[in-house]
């Protein structure tokens, strides 16, 4: 079997779903050697072909403010760029608007002494009244400002549980610009018709000294109307627990602890809004189309005049048609192979990071080559998700990276996953959505409880760590003591040696490394890649009886992801046969549960030990059962290295006139999710809007 | 005396009691865990003849250590150091508290007199504490006159009522279920977010087996929702607890279960009904 064993590039991930030339690289006739290692020498004023709507160059398209990616940065950098006046064209290369904010939890934590902080310090509801439940924290955990924030997020002294500095290596500059432009991008949200709950804790690394934490929500109404703040069950995903919509692609959560009655909050509460409001303002979208070169004056020195972008079709995967995004005002209709657009004024990377891309992130981890683990969101991303592109295209014209390293340094970067038997094991998409089909099983979501009940086996079928322990996450930063985070107490003191001192880190170190030893070799690792292979969780009907897992469509599915046989050695032939990973037979399977099936007996596992942790059940009843276990990796903290109105910098110190980036495809930030990308794409669209080959205005 | 309920807490889970207990499934991010002390199963039966100290260390293990800490030291402000507390002076007062129960306290009326000066002597003397020692006739004492306690029975006996289970599934989406899963089982619904115990289901059943519905209200109401304990009313605890009984397979009764420590004191939380769990212990 050769299955994944030698393509790990985004290019082979694509399948089928990417089936391009590179011809229209040598119409360009500058570019040396077409390959994706060529630097681009594309000559911005030599023509290409007949251009649709631009006269007298080779140009297809052009706008003042040119954005790829319509994620969390893009979309509001879109917007802003909007408001302050300049015409917006952004690209994406999915078909729908979003990226991965579409099926975020939509926590948000910015800060600051943002106008949410404030709400809630005084007791306040919002302008409609949603808000009616009283704030969670009180008012001295609220109290809150820049300097205290940029002062928490550059910390060189507080680590986690896994004695991990995260902020430590933080990129000042960008750091202090995104503390002070957090009040403002709150607002800058509301006034786009997003809508905060109250505030509870803080989220991902925003900082632990004050509660920064909001989500987002809208209310069930009978219609879906984001001017009014509603949206209907039916959209919400919510009117079948077993079914999604296409306006949610995961099912959207009961919010009103949060706000009040009927509030409904993830994602699609905060991405939906913002997109609605972009269409509105008149930003155009050129959806299905991947960003994948920057044009630049000369190679390495001159303005960034536009970018290249390919048509990349995201076809239904059951119709095989072209599918739609939910909303089309604004779309631009567009097909040709490849197109060159313009921008008088600037380009903004917004596409995302590398956790798509085995080849990238090996750069950090070597093992995280292995191309059974996806990052998050694949159904709904597709190959093109999260694959480098911005990365990539920034090195070609000369951009340094930064903070490569904090990939390594928190929870939701990689981690095992505890929802089983589906390969896009972040979410819970159901059915319902169109790319749940690229999917086909919702997996089922044990929690870590759920470890307790199997045991899990490398591709040769050995067990390799203490289940119990596998799935455990580095928990977040943590002050000496209980202090120095809501609801703990604020008594703490930051920059202090005493926050990492060897003693503290002894009392407070709680990790244990079993996603190294998932990802280790074993007997079916081969040159050259020495792949770890995939995971599985082998239980029996017994297992089902205690638990109560139901596992049924839409939970799990015929898609290589879960199994079932009578026997352990025809588990293990059904996984070979069926798992597009499993490169190697399980042959030690039946062997391994032979032997559990002792250690059940003698209560003890000198293995793993594993008797120390909870209960041992036998695996003895059948039909036997095989389900998926994923290593998810989530965030990207390396990236393309910005100054603080999110320039792209160069190798050379020197910000590269006419490129900004910001979310996931900038580095030097460790920050979870959507709090450092809404005010990058912020700052960016501010500065991007008064940009021109004369300089920022 | 509950002779039923120790004889299981000895029988059932020899490797915790042998004394392998760790809190090991403890959750992140400050959470507090209802996993985090080891179940009542974890008390070794063969000690129980043993001197009062020793059986005072058992029963505070299994029944006070889950909120006032393995070494006292409590978790304050919610739950009180009993390490150089010096309410601890007062020996009445010690007993009459465990007995009764008062505020986030749960009352612990299955104790004999004997069990409660143990424990009443085990915490006036551990750790940093010298109180001096307490003597059954001064339980005894100290107890005279105090109401006798309703019968003992399980949570297998029909104590809840469906529509009350109803209602807490209600209440539970919103104030329980982004952190403890939509299925109960401890999985939260955002990815971001770590695990937390499972509040139904064999797992919960065994980390709470031998403790009244009282402890579990009373922890319940102390420390939930963690970002703000103590947000809903008493009637939606109650509720929720309903559903989370329910959910574990738990069957409804005629009368619902009542906000009031002292009735629900005297539910204990089992993992099977006690003709499965007899029928067990005989095979």
């Amino acid at each position: 079997m050769d299955r994944g064993r030698d393509d790990t590039s985004a290019d082979h991930q694509s399948g089928n779903e990417s089936q391009f030339s590179r011809r229209d690289f040598v119409r360009i006739g500058t570019v040396a050697g077409a390959g994706s290692t060529a630097l681009l020498q594309a000559c911005a004023t030599r023509p290409l072909e007949p251009a649709t709507g631009v006269e007298d160059s080779g140009w297809d398209y052009e706008a003042d403010v040119v954005i790829a990616g319509a994620g969390c940065a893009g979309l509001t950098a879109a917007i802003r760029a909007r408001d302050l006046g300049a015409t917006v064209l952004v690209v994406d290369q999915n078909f729908d608007v979003g990226g991965r904010m579409l099926h975020s939890g939509s926590f948000l934590s910015l800060g600051g002494g943002d106008p949410i902080q404030l709400r809630d310090m005084k007791g306040e509801s919002d302008p409609e009244g949603f808000v009616t439940v009283p704030p969670a924290e009180d008012p001295e955990e609220l109290d809150d400002n820049p300097d205290l924030l940029f002062t928490d997020i550059t910390d060189w002294s507080i680590v986690d549980r896994k004695a991990q500095s995260p902020y430590r290596y933080n990129e000042p500059e960008l750091m202090r610009a995104w503390a002070d432009n957090c009040p403002a991008t709150r607002q800058f949200l509301m006034d786009n018709y997003v809508r905060f709950s109250r505030i509870s804790g803080t989220h991902g690394g925003g900082g632990l000294s004050r509660a920064r934490g909001a989500l987002c929500f809208l209310m069930l109404g009978d219609r879906t109307d984001m001017k009014a703040g509603t949206v209907t069950l039916e959209d919400a995903g919510m009117a079948d627990p077993e079914r999604t919509s296409p306006f949610a692609p995961v099912q959207m959560f009961d919010a009103s602890r949060a706000v009040g009655p009927n509030a409904v909050g993830n994602g699609v509460a905060l991405s939906r809004p913002l997109e609605f409001s972009a269409r509105e303002k008149g930003v155009e979208f050129m959806l299905h189309r991947r960003f994948e070169e920057i044009v630049r004056e000369q190679p390495f020195s001159g303005r960034v005049v536009g970018i290249r972008a390919r048509y990349s079709p995201r076809r239904h995967p059951e119709t095989d048609e072209v599918m739609q995004s939910h909303w089309r005002n604004g779309n631009i209709d567009e097909q040709r192979e490849v197109v060159n657009i313009r921008a008088r004024k600037a380009v903004i990377l917004a596409s995302g990071g590398h956790a798509g891309n085995p080849e990238v992130r090996s750069m950090f981890y070597p093992a995280m080559r292995e191309p059974a683990f996806p990052t998050s969101g694949s159904a709904l991303l597709g190959p093109h998700g999260q694959d480098a592109t911005a990365l990539i295209a920034g090195l070609r014209v000369g951009a340094n990276l930064a903070g490569m390293q904090q990939n390594l340094s928190y929870s939701t970067t990689f981690h095992i996953s505890t929802r089983l038997g589906t390969r896009d094991a972040y979410t819970g998409m159901m059915p319902g959505h169109p790319t749940f089909g690229f999917r086909g099983s919702a997996g089922i979501n044990v929690g870590r409880a759920g470890f307790e009940e199997f045991i899990v086996v490398n591709q040769v079928g050995k067990r390799f760590f203490n289940e119990i322990r596998l799935p455990q996450r580095p928990g977040l930063n943590r002050y000496p003591g209980d202090g120095g985070a809501p609801n703990r107490g604020l008594d703490h003191v930051p920059l202090d040696w005493r926050n990492c001192r060897k003693e503290w880190i002894r009392e407070m170190y709680d990790y244990d490394h079993g996603l190294d030893a998932a990802l280790a070799l074993n007997e079916g690792s081969e040159p050259p890649h020495y792949y770890s292979g995939p995971l599985w969780a082998i239980f029996d009907q017994d297992t089902i009886e205690r638990t109560g897992w139901e596992l049924r469509f839409p939970y799990v599915a015929d898609n290589g992801y879960f199994f079932q046989a009578d026997t352990i050695e025809r588990l293990a032939a059904k996984i070979e046969a069926g798992h597009e990973f499993q490169r190697v037979p399980l042959k030690y399977l039946a062997e391994t549960v032979a032997t559990w099936n002792g250690y059940v007996e003698s209560g003890s596992d000198p293995e793993f030990e594993r008797e120390v942790d909870g209960l041992m059940n036998p695996i003895a009843t059948p039909p036997f059962y095989a389900l998926s276990v994923m290593v998810v990796w989530h965030d990207s903290y390396g990236g393309l290295r910005v100054n603080g109105s999110q320039q792209v910098v160069d190798m050379q110190g020197q910000p590269i006139p006419g490129l900004y980036a910001g979310g996931e495809a900038v580095g030097g930030f460790n920050k979870h999710g959507l709090g450092k990308a809404h005010v990058h794409g912020y700052i960016a669209g501010t500065y991007a809007a008064a940009d021109s080959a004369e300089g920022r205005a | 005396m509950s002779s039923g309920v120790d004889v299981k807490r000895g029988g059932v889970f020899t490797a915790r009691a042998r004394g392998a207990y760790r809190p090991v499934m403890r959750a992140v991010c400050g959470a507090v865990a209802l996993g985090l002390v080891g179940a009542p199963t974890a008390i070794a039966q063969q000690a129980e003849d043993a001197g009062p100290r020793v059986r005072g260390e058992q029963l505070y293990r299994s029944d006070c250590a889950l909120c006032h800490g393995e070494s006292g030291e409590g978790r304050p402000p919610t739950f009180p150091a009993l390490s150089g507390n010096p309410a601890l002076e007062d020996l009445s007062h010690v007993v009459i508290r465990i007995w009764e129960g008062q505020g986030t306290m749960p009352p612990f009326p299955d104790l004999s007199t004997e069990e409660v000066s143990a424990v009443a002597g085990y915490v006036r003397n551990a750790w940093e504490n010298d109180f001096g020692p307490v003597s059954s006739e001064e339980a005894a004492a100290a107890l005279a006159g105090l109401a006798e306690a309703g019968s003992r029975t399980s949570v297998w006996d029909g104590v809840f009522t469906a529509s009350q289970a109803e209602r807490g599934q209600t209440v539970y989406p919103g104030a329980c279920g982004t952190c403890h899963g939509r299925r109960l089982n401890g999985a939260p619904d955002d990815p971001d977010m770590v695990s937390t115990p499972p509040l139904a289901r064999a797992k919960f059943l065994r980390t709470w087996e031998g403790r009244s519905l009282a402890a579990l209200f009373e922890y319940t109401r102390a420390t939930m929702p963690e970002n703000n304990p103590g947000s809903l009313t008493d009637e939606e605890y109650i509720d929720v607890i309903a559903h989370m009984l329910s959910v574990s397979g738990i069957p409804t009764g005629d009368d619902a279960l009542e906000p009031d420590p002292h009735s629900l004191a005297r539910v204990v939380i089992e993992r099977r009904p006690q003709e499965e769990a007899e029928g067990a212990a005989g095979g």
